[in-house]
């Protein structure tokens, strides 16, 4: 396969490009299930393709294919040269790349029980634990509906470039996609849409101990439902979960800091940046809000360790102290920005173009336990999980909406409450948190950007955090 | 190989491995994506991909595999990992087969153009003249992605069907900004490039633009409000996705027992135009070999079926609709809308406008997110222009808007609908859809108080 990467970049390079870069992948993957305890049909993908990316006097040319011989793979080339070549009469500012090591490198993220290695009836046995788990006697309420997908996949890549990049790289990845519906004859329904996912093996799902955590979620739904009372709309304090907190730096911090964003590229798709270019050293919240973004962190959902232009993965701080600290960049960003690529560039199948993505996005602890965040707030409401959510396409106006949520009540937290709803600005959310707690968790993700559209892998997470005199409301 | 032959070996080697059914496609996919943002191209695409993709039946167990490798050793090397994995599964609710063939296909008219797979330099000179149109209009800087595609596809079953089919289409979606808060969007999309207006999409793109500048936050509230197409088609493209058996029967629908129940106004009708001659998915049969057919899912407000696969019908009764495709975030059969089609109404936009007299007229959308699907409580985010609607005239533009609703509610509350309809295909309408203006009573509307 390395042949095959390499005579594509060698093919490139004989036609004088500024640039070429070819990326093989050879994915695999399986889903299993079940729909109210009966199977679905199972489900197995294998695919295998080559990419290749061509820069011409300044224009960028990208095309595919799956066909693998020596005369497809030249005419991918040739079809990436022409359209590069055709894209130049319409170029407003000629394309560059910023300057990055040539790195050689042979990555794999590690399983102790690799996946391949798992059985289709262990992978059943562990769905019909889950189901056994969700009846009524267990769960104290009814679940009519129950959509339980346990899948997996591997993704092994081959990278070069003209500058003389070699990386091979490989990961596997487990995840479990529940769709939960709880019925109450006086109450109707909730719903929640749970997903867990890491990279490793078949390890990383044993130690979720599945059927126990979607029956916990279940039942806590059946609460909700039955005890739930109207939320408040007013002006109070407000405590949220690390599910939360994890959204918000995804969705409010994260993506407005992709430097693609902030340059319009993605104008007409996913948007654009609230934030400019000018705006590192801008405040944004109070001294509590630190975010990063981290693809390097073992075993998470976002991990790699070398990007899809061949750039070294590092941790990116993006906001420090409340103030921006940096942007996500990729090569051509970069050069733009005139920093380096701090190696945000992803491509989640080998027929899409690598693009400036988060990987593992998350609120850095602070010294708070949950109790001391709580016992501080007179009157307030604490939203643990969420459902409905979303933000306008310059990441400045979003909106949260509860699902499992309590009262707080003289520093307690007392009854449940159903859907509260958060609406607010970006600086309004990160300039009303005052305290951060100090265990972090991580959800898993499927981030969507892009055109033809990319769903990356990803984690988001962080601790508990308070903010202060926010209005409930919607 | 060619693909018939693939086709054909493949629905002989399922059979040979012990299948009961088996139906076998080939899809090839010649795609070139052209992008631009701030008046420069930033990237041309191009793909060359053919994807076999099989199903199996044995008794009341299934199994499907997408291949993403043309070459038949390597689609017979997964289906043998899938027929020993189907043999330890356990049997399903109910046994289906697949439609017994074979069927008589009679071709879309239209939806083949051959000069669309030709073009590569030609994109060029569209996306230039969709920049300088928006330019001339007034906008300060233009965005978007100009896409063709030429598809060709094969279908075998072991039941007796076997097709051919293929089809071309040519898009453009592109975002014109006057500033960073007065933006608007337009849309062309066609299968031939007579029918195929990128022009008249940029103007109107950047005569919304225009027409946004300045806006003002918005009040929170319930209005009267006319939708625009793009806005409407994005939540109609999922009302058609939540008539999918698939989605009803996972939960994720508020269609769920409502077939024959009246589930929006009387004005307002709602098609699976899967043999449009000018849809862009338009196409003779599905993955099952079944013919395909234009499908009324909801009729004057009362919904008439669910989209089928011979799964869902041997689940929940009903006919076939000729749904059933490869398709969709499962790898098996899943019935899906092809072209969403809304029938128009008698008022032009103007009248619409003048009849609402004061509400708001909302021109596009993006991330709408549900709190529960079996109650349809949502909320979605404006996008582009928003205006005032006052005395019958389109007023002041707004910013900072989120609709915050009911599905089956909107559904319920449509009081009119324009007489002249456009197609509206984009990032976040994935479904092609032919739709009015449409205008809804009592539209709940929030917005960010912090």
């Amino acid at each position: 396969m390395e042949d095959l990467v390499r005579h594509a970049v060698e093919s490139a390079s004989a036609k004088g490009v500024d640039y070429a870069e070819a990326r093989l992948h050879i994915d695999s993957g399986s889903a299993f299930t079940l729909t109210n305890g009966i199977p679905e049909p199972v489900q197995l993908a294998r695919e295998r393709g080559i990419a290749v990316r061509i820069l011409v006097d300044g224009a960028m040319g990208f095309a595919t294919t799956n066909d693998l011989s020596k005369s497809s793979l030249e005419s991918t080339v040739e079809i990436a040269y022409r359209s590069a070549k055709a894209s130049r009469k319409l170029i407003a500012k000629p394309i560059r790349l910023s300057e990055q090591k040539a790195e050689q490198a042979n990555w794999e993220a590690k399983a102790r029980k690799p996946l391949p290695d798992v059985t289709t009836e262990e992978k059943f046995r562990v769905l019909e634990e889950i189901e056994k788990n969700l009846q009524p006697e267990i769960v104290k309420v009814a679940v009519p509906s129950r959509t339980l997908i346990l899948g997996d996949d591997i993704t092994e890549r081959y990278f070069a470039n003209t500058e003389g990049a070699r990386i091979h790289g490989k990961v596997a990845r487990v995840n479990l996609l529940y769709v939960l519906t709880v019925y109450d004859p006086g109450k109707g329904t909730i719903q929640r849409i749970g997903q867990h996912g890491q990279s490793g093996g078949w390890e990383q799902l044993e130690q979720w101990d599945p059927p126990r955590l979607v029956s916990d979620e279940a039942e806590i739904l059946g609460k909700m439902l039955t005890e739930g009372k109207q939320a408040p709309r007013k002006e109070l304090d407000l405590v949220v979960g690390s599910e939360v907190t994890g959204i918000v730096c995804h969705e409010s911090c994260g993506h407005p800091q992709e430097a693609d964003r902030i340059l319009g590229r993605e104008a007409a798709q996913a948007g654009e940046s609230y934030l400019k270019p000018d705006m590192i050293g801008y405040r944004v919240g109070t001294e509590a809000v630190t975010v990063a973004d981290d693809p390097t962190i073992p075993n998470s959902n976002g991990f790699y360790l070398y990007d899809e232009e061949g750039v070294k993965a590092e941790r990116r701080i993006l906001i420090k102290e409340g103030v921006i600290n940096g942007f996500l960049q990729n090569r051509e960003t970069g050069a733009e920005l005139g920093v380096s690529s701090n190696g945000a560039a992803r491509a989640v199948a080998y027929d899409r173009e690598p693009m400036i993505r988060m990987a593992n996005t998350f609120m850095l602890p602070g010294s708070y336990t949950h109790e001391e965040l709580v016992e501080d707030a007179k009157e307030g409401v604490f939203i643990k999980t969420f459902m409905e959510w979303n933000i306008d396409d310059r990441r400045y106006n979003q909106r949260y909406v509860g699902l499992e949520a309590y009262m707080i009540e003289n520093g307690e937290v007392t009854t449940p409450v159903r859907n509260p709803i958060l609406e607010i600005t970006t600086p309004g959310l990160y300039g009303s948190v005052d305290a951060v707690g100090k265990e972090v968790e991580f959800e898993a993700a499927t981030c969507g950007k892009g055109e033809p559209s990319q769903g990356a892998p990803v984690w988001h997470g962080g601790p508990s955090i308070r903010l202060r005199k926010v209005r409930l409301g919607g | 190989m060619n693909p018939e032959q693939v086709v054909e070996e493949a629905v002989k080697f399922g059979l040979k491995l012990g299948a009961d059914e088996v139906t076998a496609s080939m899809t090839r996919e010649r795609r070139k994506m052209l992008r631009f943002s701030n008046n420069s191209i930033i990237v041309m695409q191009s793909w060359d991909h053919t994807v076999p993709a099989v199903y199996l039946t044995s008794k009341r167990k299934r199994a499907a595999a997408r291949v993403g490798d043309p070459n038949l050793d390597a689609l017979m090397d997964v289906m043998k990992t899938l027929k020993a994995t189907m043999d330890i599964s356990k049997p399903g609710e109910v046994e289906s087969k697949l439609p017994k063939g074979p069927f008589k296909y009679e071709a879309v008219p239209h939806n083949y153009d051959s000069k669309i797979p030709e073009m590569t330099g030609e994109l060029t000179g569209i996306a230039e003249e969709a920049i300088n149109s928006a330019l001339s209009e007034g906008a300060k800087r233009s965005s978007g992605t100009l896409v063709t595609n030429e598809w060709e596809r094969y279908v075998k079953t072991s039941t007796g069907s076997e097709g051919k089919d293929r089809g071309t289409s040519i898009e453009l979606s592109t975002r014109a900004f006057f500033d960073d808060d007065a933006s608007g969007m337009g849309v062309s999309c066609a299968t031939r490039l007579g029918d195929f207006d990128p022009t008249r999409a940029a103007r109107e793109a950047a005569k919304i633009a225009c027409q946004a500048k300045n806006p003002v936050f918005g009040d929170e509230g319930k209005f009267a409000v006319v939708f625009g197409p793009s806005i409407m088609a994005e939540f109609l493209s999922r009302v058609a996705d939540f008539a999918s058996a698939y989605y009803v029967d996972v939960g994720l629908s508020f269609l769920k027992d409502k077939v024959d129940q009246k589930v929006a106004s009387e004005k307002f009708t709602l098609a699976d135009g899967a043999r449009m001659p000018t849809g862009i998915n338009s196409c003779s049969f599905d993955d099952e070999g079944y013919p395909t057919r234009n499908t009324k899912i909801i009729d004057h407000g009362v919904l008439k079926t669910y989209l089928h696969s011979s799964y869902s019908v041997a689940k929940y009764g009903g006919e076939l609709t000729g749904n059933s495709f490869f398709a969709g975030g499962t790898w098996g059969l899943t019935p899906i809308p092809l072209n969403v089609v809304v029938e128009p109404g008698e008022l032009r936009f103007d009248e619409l406008v003048e009849e609402v007299k004061n509400g708001l007229y909302l021109t596009n959308n993006w991330y709408t997110r549900f709190q529960n699907y079996q109650t349809g409580d949502f909320s979605s985010i404006c996008r582009d222009g928003a205006f005032r609607i006052e005395n019958g005239r389109i007023g002041q533009p707004l910013k900072g808007l989120r609709i915050s609703d009911n599905m089956p509610r909107i559904l319920q509350s449509i009081t009119s609908l324009s007489r002249e309809r456009q197609w509206i295909k984009w990032w976040e309408v994935e479904t092609p859809t032919y739709l009015p203006h449409i205008a809804v009573e009592g539209v709940g509307i929030t917005r960010a108080t912090k």
